[in-house]
């Protein structure tokens, strides 16, 4: 091959051997993964990898805490994981089937803040979710999450803070998490 | 009594655990029989054991990335083989049809995971006959996964090819070949963080490989094939030739590329 495709293609030399470990049965368990550092500002790498183990101004609350947090009044608990969007040009008879959303139940579901720059619009919307759903509280607690490995709730997180948030929380194992203690989930409302 | 009073004080979040892994499980049945209609119409499904295995990792190191390999281990000739990833939105990830160059015992792949979700594979037999097995991968979030980190450089090297022979070469032998094409495959799903906006959909819909005219095999696919793919086939050379391969994305760009395959050993 030309000796132009060398640089460019590194990429995917890197994910083919990787891609190849894995096809070796090689696959790594995503918790064996060092947590890294809190960025000082939004994250804007890979979506998907590890996640800090902390979040400054926030707290990190796991399964049993979260079960606890609710069994109080008030918690406003808040999903920021994707919305699936059919491309414009998919294939006229390309099955297009989405499964229901499901979330912890009582969940908003606000696709969107969780990405390291979000557009104007995308702030407005999340700030006026917010206020809407506390009642314009800043003491109310707020329960972030998405799924693990995933940095969409850690950003979102932090933005909440930054809109003067005092009490948000973070659930880093995300619907996983929360599956995988067998806990009931439902369909999110804005389906 | 005690169970039923502790069950009633739980948060309204909260249930039996046994009842929730079966309504899961439950759920998962429900998604494949309907993804079964949609996909196969009412044609049976048969047990694919001896059949075909699917490979594919139970916790994915990159939902974005995640490999599957399909083996058919039958004695009945194969036609084709669907590949569905059960929660995704567009869960036909792949459907490949051999041609009369191919050895179809072993193809791989990488795709697109957005949640928990079972594999399927299907095999359909030259009479017709299909045959389903399944894995159960742990990924989440590749569909939203950004496709590297500059949409414009991936634009750029769209498009280009490479194809390495794994192992030697034998007049009338099947060989393994690894083609490897740069393509974003954008699924639409991605953010840009320049523009802070969606990168709008493109992706890989067909892929046609040819070995001296004669058909190797043909991929459909879409969104849940990953950035830059990679897929390893089988084919058998009896001389010294050309392997086509033919790409066709969603704007309707083809990408052409001919590899010499050199002379065999006798």
């Amino acid at each position: 091959m030309s000796a132009r495709w060398v640089p460019a293609c590194a990429r995917t030399y890197a994910l083919a051997l990787l891609a190849a470990a894995a096809w070796a049965g090689a696959a790594v368990p995503a918790d064996t993964a060092v947590a890294p550092d809190e960025p000082v500002d939004y994250w804007t790498g890979p979506i998907n990898g590890p996640v800090p183990a902390t979040l400054t101004g926030g707290t990190v609350i796991h399964t049993t805490e979260l079960r606890a947090l609710l069994k109080k009044n008030g918690v406003i608990l808040v999903d920021v994981s994707n919305m699936p969007r059919r491309p414009e040009n998919l294939a006229p008879g390309a099955p297009w089937l989405p499964i229901p959303h499901p979330v912890i139940p009582g969940s908003l579901w606000i696709p969107g803040p969780g990405m390291g720059a979000i557009a104007p619009d995308v702030e407005a919307m999340f700030r006026d979710r917010l206020a809407s759903a506390t009642g314009n509280d800043i003491n109310r607690p707020i329960v972030i999450y998405c799924h693990e490995r995933c940095w969409l709730s850690w950003n979102a997180a932090k933005r909440a803070i930054r809109l003067g948030y005092r009490r948000v929380h973070w659930y880093p194992d995300g619907m996983e998490g929360w599956r995988a203690a067998r806990l009931k989930t439902s369909i999110a409302d804005n389906e | 009594m005690l169970l039923a009073a502790i069950c009633a004080l739980g948060s309204f979040a909260e249930m039996s655990p046994a009842r929730a892994a079966d309504d899961d499980a439950a759920a998962r049945a429900e998604r494949w029989k309907a993804l079964q209609t949609a996909i196969l119409g009412d044609r049976k499904v048969h047990d694919g054991s001896g059949v075909i295995e699917l490979d594919a990792p139970p916790r994915a190191l990159d939902a974005a990335l995640v490999p599957i390999g399909l083996q058919l281990t039958g004695n009945e000739p194969i036609k084709a083989v669907y590949l569905v990833i059960d929660n995704n939105p567009s869960p036909l990830a792949a459907h490949i049809t051999f041609g009369p160059k191919a050895d179809p015992r072993s193809i791989k792949l990488r795709v697109r995971v957005n949640e928990y979700t079972f594999v399927h594979a299907i095999a359909e037999t030259q009479d017709g006959k299909l045959y389903a097995t399944q894995k159960f991968v742990k990924a989440a979030g590749g569909c939203s996964a950004p496709a590297g980190s500059d949409d414009q450089q991936a634009l750029q090297d769209i498009g280009r090819m490479k194809l390495r022979l794994l192992g030697d070469i034998a007049a009338g032998k099947p060989i393994q070949a690894q083609l490897m094409i740069r393509h974003p495959n954008f699924n639409g799903m991605q953010m840009n963080q320049i523009t802070r906006y969606y990168t709008p959909a493109r992706f890989i819909k067909s892929v046609e490989v040819t070995y001296e005219g004669g058909e190797v095999f043909h991929l459909e696919s879409d969104i849940s094939l990953s950035t830059d793919p990679v897929i390893i086939f089988g084919f058998v050379p009896q001389a010294k030739g050309k392997l086509k391969v033919a790409v066709r994305d969603s704007e309707d760009a083809t990408f052409d590329h001919s590899f010499d395959v050199p002379e065999p050993a006798t």
